[in-house]
């Protein structure tokens, strides 16, 4: 079936081979001696989310945190990845982490066959396998398709990445062993990948943005509010038709149409336009610190989503959860997450409306200014609502209703860290980050966190245990 | 073919149109080939910014020569030996600047011997190298106490403190360079090596350094003390932005904060130009990144108030130069070096943007081509780079606007990565005349770096900052260049640095002058 699994005496001059192979697009890269430890974060080491260190046996769980530490990274030092090209990796990488050890784990159930087009991933030959060598395969195979398109240092990272582990790991191990580990792990991998081309975001193109926008022709329509050239058409207008991931469809979760619009004094939206202008007018300081704590703007942090894996990958140490716990809830996250965007991307294109800026320059204060930059797409839901909410409903079931956590993903930005009562409570604050930062109405905030929840929901009722 | 980008947006697609009152186009004959240069920006990583070009005259014959970065290979210095208004045409020269690992080049007169000398920017040691006439240099890091480091040097400015006779240099440095898997945050410190004993005191670190490609020394509100801009790749940094630092004599540097004004504003930053366009006195600045390039300008309460708060402009004036405008690439561009020069003597100033991938990533365009950005009389700006016959699509990073052949036209020169660079000569067919002016003043900082020159005919007024820095890793020194239009005289003074205005003087077209304190200009023939 794989006989080069089984043939041991090629084994040795295979397995170098394979290594040889993934290192080739290094082939340009000195080689150094790998600096894992001296550039921790101070967010990983206030919370204990370590790499893997120079010594000690290597665990599964080092591969994952080391691996997700460098996605978190490369989500930000990617221009194509605005938060709903990013939330999508972190669903197949995390789809691709929980197959790889699930392969390996009788505990755990596949989720072929529970999302939509996930065909039964390939039998594991009957031999032995080093589980951590397993799931470095299957993310670095990964994570070197999902960040192809990174730049010269993402991929000197890989590339480090990928030969710290390839040593660590089959050094230790006999040929046949390394060999058939690491091509569980690649077919784990490029069985995701497969499945991944056909739903829809696969191709991002012109970092997202349309190569055109109609014209509005209703004066509630979203107009460009960016002096950047490249934002006068709206980010990814079709990211609502992907193939979802656990939610039967984007329609499952959809929402009822934001207030009607009116420029009419005492009007409802009128009133939410009005309450925008008073809060951002009367901004606390702590208010100011939440706005730009949850700002998560693209290429300047790990993105929203991002954020949320952040936050689990923070409570899995603080816990210090084994392997298939640590796959379990980033996998369920991650398909949250994406959903999360899916849904609220299709709600945002079917009502198109404006952002606060525009309405209020037009209605009450042509001098108007946010706290926050507008982002480049329509007003209604809330994206950070949705997916907080979503991401909140699948940590709340993994953790439980009052989970306290402390959340310092921006420690490195010089943005201390904030503590919650539980992730409902993160997520009703990231939603209402955005009322602070001018760049919402609060029904796209509170109809936000209901479709995140809606969402989120089917992300928990996959089954991933036996 | 020139092609309307982002259909949607009205207003950008309009301004690419031809417009009834377009500028004179600037024409530009490529004469690489012939012309001697041959230096290409070699190198991986460690070179994928960086590749500038330093223009100046070392051999006494008033045209500039040129120095370009090798990068990994070495870098070169051409003599010009380009006939009056001619082809250009270089010879390399034995100049002791045969160096590996340089990243940038700018010309200054350190030590006031009335001698170009030039700071290599390298990844490893930079190098201060005193010039010893006729082309020759030699290295000064143990002469002048400069402490070269061990960096990865990406930007420079200089200033002339006031009461100083030495200079205030300052370097902007990279990432580390030994961080393999994670260097997202290791930006190393910017380094301030102000006078001391008989040349640079032990460098003071501008904490915290943010990844800088380019800096300069500009007076943004005029104060008489420039303050120190610097331009930072947010690829890299964390929790950082662009910095402007208050840089007063005898005081501890403080970078200006928002409390103060200046407001938080996160680019890839590679490049600096300055110009003030609008002729209020006070700079624009012309920030390079990837798909988006800024156009600061004071805000008129800002103006008001003396506070450092800018708008952005680029959108408005046309030249956010975001995406290729020729060729069939649709991905965003990646910008370099910027100039603010006069490329067809009409007596506005135009934009040179240099364009060019990082190496080969995919969610930008391959084939980007160079920007020429010729100003309307409106203030807006017209795109002509391909018309003009400067869009080329090699990887580009520094770069100068500078007249070679002394014919009154400013002509091109740009490095690229892994390619040799490119040499343009000006043939403008009707363009406006002009006059070149060269500061010389007795005892420290002899060409009066931080002067403003003023250059009047009838009541409009150019006026351009001498600055040493900016642009990415390339710089200039020797005659200012200003198109004066159908003029054939104007009237030109200088606001001498720390010292008092010259008188207005007039001079005619089309001269080359040199200007002195409390002296006539003295015309020079070339």
């Amino acid at each position: 079936m794989f006989p080069r699994c089984a043939l041991a005496a090629r084994a040795d001059r295979v397995l170098m081979l394979a290594l040889a192979e993934r290192k080739g697009g290094a082939d340009r890269v000195r080689r150094r001696a790998v600096t894992f430890g001296l550039a921790a974060s101070a967010a990983a080491i206030a919370t204990g989310w370590r790499p893997a260190v120079a010594a000690g046996p290597v665990e599964g769980r080092d591969v994952m945190r080391t691996w997700y530490r460098l996605v978190l990274e490369l989500v930000r030092h990617t221009p194509t990845y605005s938060p709903p090209v990013a939330s999508r990796a972190f669903a197949c990488l995390g789809i691709t982490a929980f197959e790889a050890v699930a392969g390996g784990d009788a505990r755990l159930l596949s989720l072929a066959g529970q999302l939509p087009d996930l065909t039964p991933l390939p039998p594991r030959e009957a031999a032995p396998h080093d589980e951590a060598l397993v799931l470095h395969a299957a993310l670095g195979a990964g994570v070197r398709h999902f960040f192809a398109n990174t730049g010269p240092t993402g991929q000197r990272a890989m590339a480090a990445m990928q030969r710290h582990f390839d040593e660590r790991l089959a050094g230790g191990l006999s040929p046949e062993v390394a060999q058939c580990s690491i091509e569980a792990g690649e077919r784990v991998a490029a069985h995701v990948i497969a499945w991944s081309a056909t739903d829809g975001g696969a191709v991002v193109e012109n970092m997202g943005f349309a190569a055109s926008a109609v014209p509005p022709s209703r004066p509630e329509q979203w107009v460009p509010t960016s002096l950047i050239a490249q934002q006068q058409a709206p980010l990814l207008p079709t990211w609502g038709q992907n193939r979802p991931f656990a939610m039967p469809s984007a329609a499952a979760c959809g929402l009822p149409p934001p207030p009607a619009y009116s420029e009419m004094p005492g009007s409802a939206f009128h009133a939410e336009a009005m309450e925008v202008v008073k809060t951002v007018a009367a901004l606390t300081d702590k208010q100011r610190r939440i706005a730009r704590f949850w700002a998560d703007d693209p290429m300047l942090s790990p993105t929203p989503p991002g954020h949320w894996v952040s936050i689990a990958a923070q409570v899995l140490a603080t816990q210090d959860a084994p392997l298939d716990r640590m796959a379990e809830v980033q996998a369920r996250l991650g398909i949250a997450l994406a959903d999360a965007f899916i849904a609220c991307w299709a709600t945002k294109f079917e009502y198109d409306l404006l952002r606060p800026v525009t309405y209020i320059r037009r209605v009450i204060d042509p001098a108007w200014e946010p706290l926050l930059n507008t982002p480049p797409f329509p007003e209604y839901p809330s994206g950070h609502s949705t997916q907080s909410g979503a991401a909140a409903a699948v940590l709340t079931a993994m953790f439980g209703e009052d989970f306290a956590f402390e959340d310092a993903t921006h420690v490195d930005d010089g943005l201390p860290a904030r503590s919650f009562p539980s992730f409902a409570a993160a997520a009703e604050e990231a939603g209402l980050s955005r009322l602070y930062g001018g760049i919402h109405f609060r029904a796209a905030i509170e109809r936000g966190l209901e479709q995140g929840v809606c969402v989120g929901a089917h992300a928990t009722a996959l089954r991933m245990r036996a | 073919m020139r092609r309307c980008v982002v259909a949607g947006a009205a207003a950008l697609c309009l301004a690419l149109q031809v417009r009834a009152d377009e500028p004179l186009s600037p024409r530009f004959v490529e004469e690489t080939a012939a012309s001697g240069i041959t230096t290409a920006y070699d190198g991986e990583w460690e070179f994928m910014v960086g590749g500038g070009v330093a223009t100046f005259d070392c051999s006494g014959d008033g045209k500039p020569e040129v120095f370009v970065a090798g990068g990994a290979g070495m870098a070169a210095l051409y003599r010009n030996n380009s006939a009056l208004a001619g082809a250009l045409r270089f010879a390399p020269v034995a100049s002791g600047l045969e160096l590996e690992s340089v990243t940038g080049a700018y010309p200054l007169d350190i030590d006031a011997d009335g001698l170009t000398d030039l700071v290599l920017l390298r990844v490893g040691e930079d190098i201060v190298m005193r010039g010893e006439g006729d082309c020759r240099f030699a290295r000064a890091n143990e002469a002048w106490g400069f402490e070269g480091g061990d960096a990865w040097s990406t930007a420079f400015a200089a200033t002339w403190e006031a009461g100083a006779a030495w200079p205030t240099l300052a370097i902007g440095t990279y990432i580390d360079r030994a961080e393999e898997a994670f260097p997202w945050g290791s930006c190393t410190d910017t380094h301030l090596f102000r006078p001391g004993g008989r040349g640079f005191a032990p460098p003071l670190p501008l904490a915290p350094g943010f990844c800088a490609l380019s800096m300069l020394f500009t007076d943004w509100n005029r104060s008489g003390t420039p303050a120190l801009r610097i331009s930072n790749d947010r690829e890299y940094y964390k929790g950082g932005r662009e910095q402007l630092w208050r840089i007063e004599p005898g005081k501890a540097p403080v970078e200006f904060t928002e409390a103060e004004g200046w407001k938080t504003l996160r680019i890839w930053g590679m490049g600096i130009a300055s110009a003030d366009l609008d002729t209020d006195g006070f700079p624009e600045y012309f920030l390079t990144s990837m798909a988006d390039n800024k156009l600061q300008r004071l805000t008129p309460p800002a103006l008001q108030a003396g506070r450092p708060t800018y708008g952005d402009v680029a959108f408005k004036l046309g030249v956010t130069a975001h995406r290729p405008y020729t060729g069939s690439e649709t991905r965003p561009s990646t910008a370099w070096h910027a100039q603010f020069d006069d490329v067809n003597n009409d007596g506005r100033a135009d934009l040179f943007v240099a364009k060019g991938n990082v190496a080969e990533m995919p969610d930008f365009a391959q084939d980007d081509p160079n920007n020429l950005l010729v100003q309307r009389s409106d203030g807006t700006f017209a795109e002509m780079g391909d018309v003009a016959g400067v869009a080329s699509m090699a990887i580009s990073r520094g770069g100068q606007l500078v007249d070679l052949n002394l014919d009154g036209l400013l002509d091109l020169v740009v490095v690229n990565r892994w390619q040799g660079a490119q040499v343009w000569r000006n043939v403008t067919e009707g363009a406006g005349g002009w006059v070149q002016l060269r500061l010389a003043q007795e005892g420290a900082n002899r060409d009066a770096i931080g002067a403003w020159i003023e250059v009047r005919d009838g009541d409009r007024v150019q006026r351009r900052e001498i600055t040493a820095g900016g642009g990415h890793a390339s710089g200039h020194l020797g005659w200012r260049h200003f198109g004066v239009g159908q003029a054939t005289t104007v009237e030109v003074r200088v606001l001498w640095p720390n010292a008092e205005a010259g008188d207005w003087q007039p001079v005619a077209s089309d001269t080359f002058q040199t200007l002195s304190p409390g002296r006539a200009p003295i015309v020079w023939q070339p």
